[in-house]
């Protein structure tokens, strides 16, 4: 569906994008993740043959150029915008004639997608009257109008207030339902974690990593936390903890150095069966209040992955 | 080409649905029609009627002005006449009566009265008027003569009279005019010794010149002074004729007596070189297209650069790139606005025809003559050539500077360079006609940025083939050349963010290999 091998991009001596190889399947719903800046957006720009790479190839639906397959493409780009005094239907049908739809076939599809999404009683205003979350809507209409094969969305959520959020995913899932291949870049964890089966990391440029949502949860150690008013050393020296250190309550501030610690994380070795911490606490007398064995989040393997670049995003 | 025509359409369509297009598209035949219909109605209904009260009291006057006045309004009699004819006859035939007379030579117009003055002539046209013409509205009397008002005497010092005329003339009472009351617009007021007044040459200077007065509050309409002044000093010559033993009727033959001089032009057919109106015309309507070009040109480009920046500046072009190429973008844009200009244009030509058809038909005789010289010159055509390349030259321009600029306050300063040449051919848009084939209009039209407007100033004189084809060729090169750079420019420009690059640097894009 789409494959790039060693792409690389150069503005003058900065490197956006650096040597980045991968590959998508049709069908697959793939987050393309990475910190402001990491080189998302241009890395979309060259998938579309907007910009051209330094180095390397892509293609794109069987062709060296999307511009061959435009009429199989939807984009959606991250910053948006529509013409102002165009209405609703009519611009959605202009986006759809210029990817190959007929007149009539482009104002019905028009027509029908914005009744199915909820504007129908907006589809002959003009979209300066649009409130930005139906205009991003609009626009993602307007993207996915000539039924593509492949979707590539640029921050579809951005902007979008919680049920505009929840209508663009069931936007992309009924995408997907229909054997849609969706690439979409995001910051929102949430959104890419309910959404995504596969991931792309992007950081300074590098594809960092290429995998799918529980092999990116792999990257990070799995951990325990528990709450105990007993000594936890018997736990320190089990060889399937990797490190242990003290955590903040959930109802209150983080102990102080030498204060008495009753909330604790394990981080475990890979393979480590929790149940070996769980046998040791009952083994040892180690009374526990409770006990939590849980999934890293996506925002945690980000945070791992990305490391110091992740300050902003994890601002935002 | 599905792509761009496609681009072309939406162009064309949004800004066929802006309130600039529309009154871009009729005020342009607002004007035309109203240049000529306004000085019609003016004529016609506007221009007021002067009345004025006419105080001599050397009683020896008083009949010279009458009667020029009387010949004025002769004139006007025959001027309508001659009209009316034209207007209403079935076929263009001349009624050989009428067409002798010239409105201009006071024994012509005796001769008109003598013969039986209007009534004589509409006896002659009668038979000869299309069916349904309405009848002769004789024109009005532009300057009627009142009574001097009650009161005021007549055989008093003229001062005087002056002094108590005041009123009425700055409008603060009214005089009596058929029974009803009406402005005064002037007094007449004329000595009982103006004789002594006379200036002459070799004699000593009058201590005054106050024995003929005209007053008026108003400055602006100097007719009914210019009337009166020319017949009291014909009737003054006349008099001095005589009284120096001079035949006043031969002198009046002399003074008639002249040797006409034609202007010929020997660019002209044999035998019809002779300049008439429509050469002047002719001379003069190039100017008139050059500022239909230059005002076409101006307007579509702005319609280009905003509609290049708001795509930019919403990031539309993103999309729009993901769908089409740019050049196809570009070649959209191109001729969607062309074809805005060209529906703009087009319908000005076509206004100026019919308004210039319509008027033709009689009202107005200038308006038949622009007519013609439209239908019988290379004109219209070679503003259709000059439309498209100089558009095309200077869209390429507006479609570098629209792809780099991500705002219309930042395409400004870029704008005021390019409006600043632009002036150029409207600055030497009145100099060129006098002498279209001189230093001046050669040296412009060999400057591609000119060549529209000035070979446009130059059409209708007949330039050298070398300037015409030569720079036509040059225009056409510098078109393809500069389409192609601001083609390289548009790429790189429209995804382009933050400050606009400097020239040099355009320039660098649009020619790195």
């Amino acid at each position: 569906m789409v494959q790039l091998r060693n792409v690389t991009k150069l503005f003058g001596n900065f490197k956006a994008v650096d040597e980045v190889s991968f590959s998508l399947a049709p069908g697959c719903i793939c987050g393309f993740l990475g910190p402001n800046g990491a080189g998302k957006t241009t890395t979309i720009r060259m998938m579309l043959d907007i910009l051209k790479p330094s180095s390397g190839a892509i293609t794109v639906l069987g062709r060296s150029s999307a511009l061959a397959v435009r009429q199989r493409l939807g984009y959606l780009p991250e910053e948006k915008g529509l013409y102002k005094k165009m209405k609703a239907w009519a611009i959605i049908a202009y986006f759809a004639r210029l990817k190959g739809m007929t007149r009539r076939g482009a104002k019905g599809r028009a027509l029908e997608l914005l009744e199915r999404y909820g504007l129908k009683d907006f589809a002959e205003q003009p979209t300066d009257a649009l409130s930005k979350g139906m205009s991003q809507k609009v626009q993602m209409l307007a993207a996915i109008a000539h039924d593509p094969e492949l979707v590539i969305l640029d921050e579809p959520f951005a902007g979008l207030d919680p049920v505009n959020q929840q209508v663009m995913e069931g936007l992309i899932r009924d995408l997907a339902r229909r054997n849609r291949t969706v690439l979409f870049s995001t910051h929102v964890m949430e959104q890419a974690e309910r959404l995504c089966e596969r991931i792309l990391l992007i950081a300074r440029g590098r594809l960092i990593f290429d995998g799918s949502m529980a092999e990116a949860k792999r990257t990070v150690p799995r951990r325990v936390r528990l709450e105990t008013e007993d000594g936890i050393g018997p736990l320190r020296d089990l060889a399937e903890v990797s490190a242990v250190r003290p955590v903040a309550p959930a109802d209150g501030p983080a102990p102080a150095p030498g204060e008495g610690c009753t909330h604790w994380e394990l981080e475990l070795r890979e393979d480590a069966d929790p149940q070996v911490v769980l046998q040791t606490c009952f083994g040892r007398r180690i009374r526990l209040k409770s006990f939590n064995q849980s999934e890293p989040s996506l925002h945690e393997v980000f945070l791992r992955l990305v490391g110091p670049e992740a300050k902003e995003v994890r601002c935002r | 080409m599905r792509a761009a025509l496609l681009v072309a359409g939406r162009e064309y369509a949004e800004n066929a649905k802006t309130r600039g297009f529309w009154i871009g598209l009729f005020l342009f035949p607002i004007i035309i029609f109203l240049s000529i219909q306004v000085p019609i109605l003016l004529e016609q209904k506007a221009t007021p009627v002067r009345y004025f009260v006419l105080v001599d009291q050397s009683g020896s006057l008083a009949p010279t002005v009458e009667a020029a006045l009387e010949q004025s309004y002769q004139r006007q009699m025959v001027a309508g006449l001659k009209e009316y004819a034209r207007k209403n006859l079935a076929a263009p035939a001349v009624v050989a009566a009428l067409d002798e007379v010239k409105e201009g030579d006071a024994q012509s117009l005796e001769a008109f009265v003598a013969r039986g003055g209007k009534e004589f002539f509409l006896a002659q046209l009668r038979p000869r008027l299309r069916p349904g013409a309405p009848a002769f509205q004789a024109p009005r009397r532009l300057f009627q003569q009142v009574k001097l008002p009650p009161g005021i005497n007549a055989e008093g010092d003229l001062a005087s009279i002056a002094e108590e005329l005041k009123p009425y003339l700055r409008q603060d009472k009214s005089v009596a005019a058929n029974g009803s009351p009406v402005a005064l617009a002037a007094a007449i007021l004329i000595a009982r010794d103006f004789e002594n007044q006379i200036v002459r040459p070799q004699s000593q200077s009058p201590a005054t010149n106050h024995q003929f007065q005209y007053w008026s509050a108003n400055a602006s309409d100097p007719r009914l002074r210019e009337e009166v002044e020319r017949a009291v000093n014909t009737e003054i010559r006349r008099r001095e004729y005589l009284a120096r033993g001079l035949d006043a009727a031969v002198i009046g033959q002399i003074e008639h007596t002249y040797l006409a001089c034609t202007s010929l032009n020997p660019k002209k057919e044999k035998g019809r070189e002779a300049i008439g109106t429509a050469d002047v015309i002719r001379q003069w309507a190039p100017s008139g297209f050059v500022y239909l070009l230059w005002v076409a040109i101006f307007s579509v480009m702005q319609m280009l650069l905003n509609n290049t920046i708001e795509e930019k500046s919403n990031r539309i072009i993103e999309v729009l790139l993901s769908s089409v190429t740019p050049g196809e973008l570009m070649m959209g844009k191109l001729m969607g606005i062309a074809a805005i200009g060209l529906t703009m244009v087009g319908a000005w030509m076509a206004a100026l025809f019919g308004i210039l058809g319509w008027k033709s038909g009689g009202a107005s005789e200038l308006a038949g003559q622009v007519f013609v010289v439209l239908r019988t010159s290379n004109l219209v055509p070679l503003f259709g050539i000059y439309f498209l390349l100089g558009y095309l030259m200077y869209a390429a321009f507006i479609l570098s500077l629209g792809s780099v600029c991500n705002t219309l306050k930042e395409a400004q300063s870029y704008m005021a360079v390019m409006t600043l040449l632009l002036m150029v051919p409207l600055l030497t848009m009145a100099f060129i006609p006098k002498d279209p084939n001189g230093l001046l209009a050669r040296v412009l039209s060999w400057v591609p940025l000119y060549t529209p407007f000035v070979m446009m100033n130059r059409a209708t004189a007949d330039p050298p083939l070398i300037d015409l084809a030569g720079t036509l060729v040059l225009l056409l090169a510098t078109t393809l050349a500069a389409l192609y750079m601001a083609g390289r420019i548009f790429r790189i420009g429209v995804l382009r963010t933050g400050q606009p690059p400097k020239i040099v640097e355009m320039l660098k894009w649009a020619l790195r290999r």
